[in-house]
């Protein structure tokens, strides 16, 4: 029997029973709660008879670079971390948004030389900008910034490469992350990149 | 002249319920909650190995999703529940009549009695929490520590101030009733307290802000100001409000159904109106405060958003529509009721307005429960091209959900003016004006309503949710502020040509009030399913993924059957609870008691939420 | 026959007609979920009027009342009474023999429309700026590749589009890409009908997965070109003058 089927019965057999409350006990309390019986059970069994969905997780997403062939691969993978494991969507937003509370990365990476993101993400404190909207003297204006490759995120080198792809194509700009470096990061730091990783997930 | 015996004999039923049992169990709770947090704390340290723990054969998540539920319900009544009883007792004492500080005792008592439940589920709901979801908790008490703190202190000033305030009912009155009635001040304030920090938590699991550099009390402060931390706040406020409102309605009701005397009756008859009217009350703006909420959401993450309203929880909004009609239907068919039964000889006249009402508000659940996309079969979706109907299909959309949603509140507005002028002759010079002017307002208002609804179809989106929704919502605000105070002063001056006599409701009336209650709780349950499974395989949206085996969100049949079973166990164990209450009164009451002279006012004055309260036979 | 009874069945059969008969004069047959809603909320609101007061309640639930218990029922009535006792059990056994027996009709069926997208589609943003060269780029792409299903007029009907069920989405409609923003669009023409998740079961949807075949500036220029042709705008939380 099916999981609908069987809560299905179940239904059913409680409106009966509150039908039967109703029809043969004189208690007024009993009564009501028949009542609510009958109620709740009518509430599940329209429930059960509305399309049923479940919603099942997705597979867990993991970063091969091995499958990684041309520069676009490495952005789709750089566009899965930005929304996911790299957290950037949860301040950052690409295109104009009410509730992001970091910078619009909107053709960033047309603004920006790839090493300047990358040391964005690394040190963020490197390069501080200048406020200048009041009256004096600019003041500076530290970025609330996390260390990317660090705890809590600790996004591996390959992984900020392909984000920074990301965000290049997601300026309409050819991506010059070349793949070549990609990978040889990937042997460079073998051991380094894989402890990272291993502290980084989530 | 024995009304309100059963109140009356509150006073000396007091000393029964023995203050150190409760207090004892709150302290022990705050207690046991501190040292929990520390184990909490530790396990973010060491113990990062266990991820999960499982119930076998019940599964952790049915067992947290039981006692979270429970525990939620009754903090919800008890959260809800001092508003009210506060206003009451303010209304008492401004109008000097001692029904309403009689009532406003009688509601803090069901208060005090089901207080101590609450904090038990929430020390229960700890516990399984702590052992069930280390890896999660683990994290939210790094993030959260600071407010955990808050949050006892909180409980412990509610504590204190909620004993206050219940025991020194009786003390304070006379020249001390103004620093009681501050004291029911306080105990809002710390309730509000109490409610928005596990918001905070609660929220910050569907739209987190992580901060990763600053102190903790700046990590913790980012996390609490969340996007939807306001919205859930304002729609949790207003939803305890009218939960607590239809709880004592319900209970009024099956007190009025077991009641063996007049007097009993007359009583259970008025204190079911008013928990009725309070629900009621609280049920208009609700709406507004959910549109709101589902718009700070999807601007917050489209995903989650389209999952709510397009997405596979499509069809629980469906859900959601029916049981807020019965609500809705079930609350005006009281208010009908009322009006018919309490009102001798007011049937032939009310008939029409009341069936013109009705068929609004049937057209409109009818619209608000037409699907966007319909269960057909293939050879049915053939002929209609698609599963959207050419012509029906226009319902199935937001525009529409909002116009319906406007002009239902309009009705049930307009059915609560019309009971509040049922049996009473306006004297003023100026009435027939004012209700022209009434009347135009609401023709005018109920047009509006439908053409901004209508033209929202052509004006993109985010006109039609800026201006046209506003808009909507506004105007039918508009008439509830601006009918309100001129009712009122109209029926000041009113003779009064039909009294109103109490007791005399029919059984259905009852079991109508016992139905409403059953909806709200089936409602919150419904909603509450949507709130934590619009996550879906998320513990903290985009930051923490479920692994667990329980990651996947059950289907809407699965989640109703439990979400049945929790209001079941919740309306015995709130039955017990008020049973438990109320068991003194009965054993002490004594026939020949004597009762002060409720304050004879003159009629009309009555505020609102009287009705036209029962008044003593001569 | 009057009184509320005979009203009521009067009602309920005067609306049954509508629904079924009448209504499909001027539009699209309606499916039956639907009539059955609809009849049941009527059915609720004569009983919630009737219901309202003693007097009426007596002469709506009174006759059922004597029908049942057969108290006073002599003659046509009586056998009537019978007949319903005799007839009503084979209804039941009918009705679920029908439930259960096999059938070569496929069973009703939901299709999620709009199923959410995956997460890392939500926050993209056209990154192409919306200029006339743009737009006619876009324009002329879909008419090489969207048109002969969805129609040169963006409504759904292109030559190709009748071979499908369901049919191609009609974009004029303003239910359907004027509800979704950009990035909606984006992930559906790229990923198609199998990138569609597990929730939008059953996945009937024959849209070609365009990411083989078309480059993303590409698919962003068609989405421009959709909405300018189909006179709709996507949506936004900003607003654009």
């Amino acid at each position: 029997m099916s999981e609908v089927a069987l809560l299905q019965l179940i239904g059913l057999t409680v409106v009966g029973l509150g039908i039967c409350i109703l029809l043969f006990i004189k208690g007024k309390f009993l009564r009501v709660v028949g009542f609510v019986v009958i109620v709740l059970g009518t509430f599940t069994l329209i429930a059960l008879g509305v399309p049923q969905m479940a919603s099942l997780p997705p597979a867990i997403e993991t970063f091969d670079i091995a499958e990684v062939k041309t520069p676009d691969d490495l952005a789709s993978i750089g566009q899965k971390i930005f929304f996911s494991k790299g957290q950037c969507a949860l301040c950052h937003s690409i295109g104009p948004s009410e509730s992001a509370r970091c910078p619009d990365l909107k053709g960033i990476g047309a603004k920006l030389a790839p090493e300047f993101i990358y040391e964005s993400l690394t040190d963020p404190q490197a390069y501080i900008y200048l406020d200048f909207r009041h009256e004096g003297l600019p003041k500076e204006y530290p970025a609330r910034m996390p260390y990317i490759h660090k705890n809590p995120i600790a996004l591996s080198q390959q992984e900020i490469y392909s984000v920074i792809s990301f965000l290049q194509k997601m300026s309409g700009e050819p991506i010059s992350v070349k793949i070549e470096d990609v990978m040889n990061i990937g042997k460079e730091n073998e051991m380094e990149v894989a402890s990272l990783t291993v502290n980084g997930a989530p | 002249m024995k009304n309100h015996g059963i109140i009356e004999n509150l006073k000396s039923m007091v000393p029964t319920v023995k203050p150190s049992s409760l207090f004892g169990w709150s302290v022990f709770w705050a207690l046991v909650l501190l040292p929990a947090l520390v184990w909490a704390q530790d396990a973010a340290t060491q113990a990062m190995s266990v991820e999960y723990r499982d119930i076998p054969g019940l599964g952790s998540r049915n067992v947290v999703w039981v006692v979270a539920q429970q525990h939620l319900l009754l903090a919800g009544f008890v959260l809800g529940v001092p508003i009210f009883a506060w206003v009451c007792e303010i209304v008492g004492w401004k109008t000097k009549e001692a029904r309403y500080d009689k009532l406003a005792k009688e509601f803090t008592k069901l208060l005090t009695s089901a207080y101590a439940t609450t904090a038990l589920f929430g020390g229960i709901l700890l516990f399984l929490l702590i052992g069930l979801y280390p890896k999660l908790m683990a994290y939210l008490s790094d993030i959260f520590f600071p407010s955990f703190i808050v949050y006892c202190l909180l409980f412990l000033l509610e504590t204190v101030t909620l004993y206050l305030y219940w025991y020194g009912w009786d003390a304070m009155q006379g020249n001390k009733k103004t620093f009681h009635l501050f004291l029911g001040f306080l105990l809002n304030v710390f309730a509000l307290g109490i409610m928005i920090v596990p918001n905070a938590w609660a929220t910050f699991q569907a739209s987190p802000v992580v901060v990763a550099e600053g102190t903790a009390i700046d990590r913790a402060w980012a996390a609490t100001w969340n996007p939807t931390w306001w919205p859930v706040n304002i729609h949790r406020l207003i939803a305890n409000v009218v939960l607590g409102g239809f709880i004592c309605g319900a209970y009024a009701g099956i007190r009025y159904l077991l009641a063996a005397s007049q007097e009993e009756r007359e009583h259970y008859d008025w204190m079911g109106y008013v928990g009725n009217f309070i629900g009621v009350f609280g049920m208009l703006p609700l709406p507004f405060a959910g549109y709101w909420l589902m718009r700070e959401i999807y601007q917050y993450n489209q995903q989650m958003g389209i999952t709510l309203m397009g997405g596979f929880l499509a069809w629980l909004f469906i859900l959601q529509a029916m049981l807020i009609g019965v609500l809705f239907l079930g609350a005006n068919y009281y208010f009908w009721m009322g009006i018919t039964y309490r009102i001798p000889g007011s049937e032939r006249s009310y008939r029409r307005p009341i069936l013109a009402m009705l068929i609004v508000l049937m057209v409109c659940l009818g619209v608000w429960m037409t699907p966007h996309s319909l269960v057909a079969s293939l050879e049915e979706a053939r002929k209609m091209g698609g599963t959207h109907h050419p012509l029906l299909g226009v319902f199935g959309v937001m525009s529409a959900k909002m116009t319906v949603a406007n002009l239902m509140i309009l009705v049930t507005f307009m059915s609560f003016i019309m009971y509040w002028r049922a049996g009473k002759q306006e004297t003023a010079a100026w009435a027939k004006i004012a209700k022209a002017v009434m009347g135009a307002l609401l023709v005018i208002a109920g047009i509006a309503v439908i053409v901004l609804g209508v033209w929202g179809y052509f004006v993109p989106a985010i006109i039609r949710i800026n201006y046209f929704s506003v808009a909507q919502v506004l105007i039918v605000l508009f008439v509830m502020v601006t009918f309100t105070p001129l009712t009122a002063v109209l029926m000041k001056s009113a003779k009064t040509t039909t009294e109103m006599v109490w007791g005399r409701m029919p059984i259905r009336a009852g079991y109508a009030l016992v139905s409403n209650a059953v909806m709200v709780i089936l409602l919150m349950s419904l909603m509450g399913y949507a709130r934590s499974s619009s996550r879906v395989h998320w513990h903290i949206y985009g930051v923490m993924r479920d692994t667990s085996e329980y990651a996947y969100s059950p289907a809407l049949g699965y989640a109703a059957a439990f979400m049945s079973l929790n209001t079941f166990v919740f309306c015995l164990l709130v039955a017990f609870i008020f049973w438990v209450a109320t068991m003194g009164d009965k054993g002490k009451k004594t026939p020949d008691q004597e009762e002060p002279e409720p304050a004879k006012i003159p009629a009309g004055v009555t505020p609102a939420m009287a009705g036209g309260a029962p008044r003593e036979k001569a | 026959m009057k009184g509320p009874l005979a009203k009521t069945a009067i009602l309920l059969v005067g609306m049954y007609v509508f629904l079924k008969f009448i209504l499909p004069l001027i539009t699209a047959p309606l499916p039956a979920s639907l009539i059955f809603l609809y009849l049941a909320l009527t059915l609720a609101s004569a009983m919630i009027f009737y219901t309202m007061s003693g007097g009426s309640l007596d002469e709506f639930m009174g006759p059922i009342g004597r029908f049942l218990t057969g108290s006073g029922q002599a003659g046509i009535a009586g056998t009537a009474r019978i007949l319903v006792f005799v007839l009503f059990p084979l209804l039941v056994g009918w009705q679920t023999y029908t439930r259960l027996a096999p059938s070569d009709m496929p069973p009703a069926e939901n299709r999620t429309i709009h199923p959410a997208p995956p997460g890392e589609f939500v926050g993209l943003a056209n990154p192409y700026p919306t200029t006339p060269e743009n737009i006619m780029m876009g324009k002329g792409l879909y008419a090489a590749f969207c048109s002969p299903c969805h129609g040169a007029n963006f409504d759904g009907k292109g030559p190709a589009a009748v071979g499908f069920n369901p049919p191609p989405a009609n974009f004029s409609d303003p239910g359907t890409i004027a509800q979704l923003q950009e990035s909606y669009l984006f992930w559906r023409i790229k990923k198609g009908g199998v990138g569609l998740p597990v929730e939008a079961m059953p996945w009937k949807s024959a849209m070609p997965r365009w990411e083989v075949e078309l480059p993303d500036e590409w698919i962003w220029k068609i989405i421009m070109g959709e909405y300018d042709g189909a006179g709709q705008s996507p949506r936004t939380w900003e607003e654009e003058e």
